[in-house]
């Protein structure tokens, strides 16, 4: 097992990953940029290296500094986390040439799921669906044309080198396909610089299912079951749940299986998340994988009993699955609210600053993953994640119940967040009544911003 | 500065002044005060002092998180020099080298006079050797490292006095 490892990350996941090291009598190295200079978190790690300037790509993303650090720390891995560096394949090359355990997966499985066509081509061979689509690039109209009768309007037009929601065209008729053609190669040429477009079926007000998995460098795969993460603005998650509400257990069984094969068959070990969208009528298409520890990990923490970064340091010590599939036992329903600094009466502006006032939530089945405390200032310069507030009780009623109470409890002053949002959501009968989809927080609070 | 052999050197011509405000920020002069005959310029870089403010060392112990606002007033930091001395930070993350190899002198010692492109040392980063300048003229009062010690972003390495 290591004796030291360095957390190539901040905030709210550097933190979790010094209590897991805790736990487990393992060292940790924290690193710092000049921004989270004095954050009281850094005080738990063993040690405390600073190793940049505020700005992300000076610190946290520059990888000589890391390594630098590392090897003068004497660190025998690193944890990268989520965001920065942790699906950086040549971070991980990186590591793995200085002789320092990257604890996440082989840089051959990320370059293998980090090129969307080649994981669509992946999960197509190992028999996982996929959003119906075109095999590559739109060449000819005409071939747009035929493909788009074959799948059935409405169709999506992407531009292949956009991303995070952008270069996207919904076509709901046969008459707009070649003008929305047209149109849609003009605009990624002048936003992208690159004019290719290709073709999908478009998934009417989809849920967003995602599967935890788990694989060891011995081969085995495991499945730690679903979270539902339908509740998204911008392509950011809100809030996220499990088991997802109202998804026949055949579906979720397959769902689950799905993403082990498509696993397997990219070589993957550690923790990582493979992402469905299911349909009205309960179809579910491949979109990507995550080859990382999500955010959103707790809720499946809370649900299975397993803690996943744990099971990321021992696997990356080459430890086999302490457990096999058949011991992974979902119980429970566990909910996730992102508390966020930011202004939702205000489209979401972010809110950094001083927190003046910090009176968090407690009492059964609550349990708060936060790096901020009475006094600190939240620095301007990174994603504006604050604290995960989750519930965990028996059934879905009463953790929406649990959530409204500590969401009840939780007062911060000094920056604005996302609370009043959740206490919505919460409140809100589609919520209540698990029938929402990835366009339910535009729509209901369009409005407001 | 070479002269003009078309026009006299003139303290209050537009060029000149620009010529010596872009030398005193080259040279990292805080005062030039001239005179010719009865004519006289001064000009002072002013306002706010060279010095940065050092930062706090990596504390091992917890201190206190203040929770009223900080204020604009001038509380001097706990750490700052007696007199206004430059510091020179690493800019970068990794082991100090006080020489370009073993056996060879240092770069600098106490008393060195250094200019903004003086090298004072080689900090090296995953077998690459960054050669560090001084970014300030003056003299080096204080060698803050040892040779071969692990820097953070930020440490501070020398102290210069500018006005020795």
């Amino acid at each position: 097992m290591f004796q030291r490892i360095l957390i190539a990350n901040r905030g709210e996941i550097a933190l979790r990953i010094i209590r897991a090291c805790k736990e487990m009598g393992i060292e940790s190295v924290a690193v710092y940029s000049e921004a989270d200079r004095g954050a009281p978190y850094l005080q738990l790690a063993d040690q405390s290296i600073c190793i940049g300037p505020a700005i992300a790509t000076e610190s946290y993303l520059k990888i000589p500094r890391l390594i630098s650090a590392a090897e003068a720390a004497d660190v025998q891995a690193i944890h990268p986390g989520y965001g920065f560096l942790s699906e950086n394949a040549h971070f991980a090359e990186v590591c793995r040439d200085c002789k320092i355990e990257f604890i996440g997966p082989p840089p051959e499985a990320m370059h293998r799921l980090g090129n969307k066509n080649e994981a669509r081509k992946l999960a197509q061979k190992a028999g996982v669906p996929v959003v119906p689509g075109s095999e590559g690039l739109i060449e000819k109209d005409e071939e747009a044309l035929a493909l788009a009768r074959e799948m059935g309007f409405p169709v999506l037009i992407k531009a292949a080198a956009g991303g995070g929601g952008r270069g996207m065209r919904v076509i709901r008729e046969e008459a707009a396909l070649l003008s929305g053609l047209r149109a849609a190669r003009q605009e990624a040429e002048s936003a992208f610089k690159d004019g290719s477009v290709y073709l999908e079926k478009y998934i009417e007000q989809p849920r967003h299912v995602e599967v935890q998995l788990l694989g060891d460098r011995l081969g085995n795969v495991i499945h730690l079951w679903e979270r539902d993460c339908s509740l998204q603005r911008r392509h950011q998650k809100l809030v996220e749940e499990s088991p997802a509400p109202n998804l026949p257990d055949s579906v979720r069984k397959k769902i689950c299986e799905s993403a082990v094969r498509l696993a397997k068959a990219a070589g993957y070990y550690s923790a990582g998340t493979c992402e469905f969208l299911v349909d009205k009528q309960n179809r579910f298409y491949f979109i990507e994988v995550n080859a990382r520890i999500q955010v959103e990990h707790p809720v499946t923490e809370l649900v299975t009993g397993v803690d996943l970064v744990k099971a990321q340091i021992r696997v990356a010590a080459g430890e086999p699955l302490p457990f096999a599939q058949r011991d992974i036992v979902h119980r429970g329903c566990a909910i996730e609210c992102r508390i966020n600094a930011e202004d939702p009466a205000s489209h979401f502006r972010p809110s950094p600053g001083l927190i003046t006032r910090w009176q968090p939530p407690g009492g059964p089945g609550v349990r708060l993953d936060t790096h901020a405390v009475a006094g600190y200032r939240v620095p301007p310069n990174y994603d504006s994640l604050v604290a995960k507030l989750l519930v965990y009780q028996p059934t879905r009623a009463d953790a929406i119940a649990c959530m409204r109470r500590a969401l009840d409890e939780f007062i911060i002053e000094g920056i604005h967040t996302t609370i009043p949002l959740h206490r919505e959501i919460m409140r809100h009968p589609a919520f209540q009544a698990g029938q929402v989809d990835t366009t339910f927080i535009e729509r209901t609070w369009q409005k407001k911003g | 500065m070479a002269d003009d052999a078309s026009t006299q050197p003139n303290p209050f011509d537009l060029q000149t002044i620009e010529q010596l405000v872009a030398l005193m920020s080259k040279h990292d002069l805080s005062e030039i005060d001239l005179r010719q005959g009865e004519q006289r310029i001064c000009l002072r870089r002013g306002g706010a002092s060279a010095t940065p403010a050092p930062l706090p060392a990596v504390t091992a112990n917890p201190a206190p998180v203040a929770l009223s606002a900080p204020k604009a007033t001038e509380t001097p930091p706990p750490a700052s020099p007696p007199r206004q001395l430059i510091e020179i930070k690493s800019p970068t993350v990794g082991t100090f080298y006080a020489q370009e190899k073993p056996g060879s002198p240092p770069y600098v010692t106490v008393g060195s006079r250094v200019t903004p492109t003086t090298i004072v040392c080689q900090i090296e980063a995953m077998k690459v050797f960054n050669e560090i300048t001084a970014d300030c003229s003056g003299v080096v009062v204080e060698v803050c490292v040892q040779n071969k010690e692990f820097v953070e972003y930020g440490t501070v390495l020398f102290r210069v006095d500018p006005n020795a």
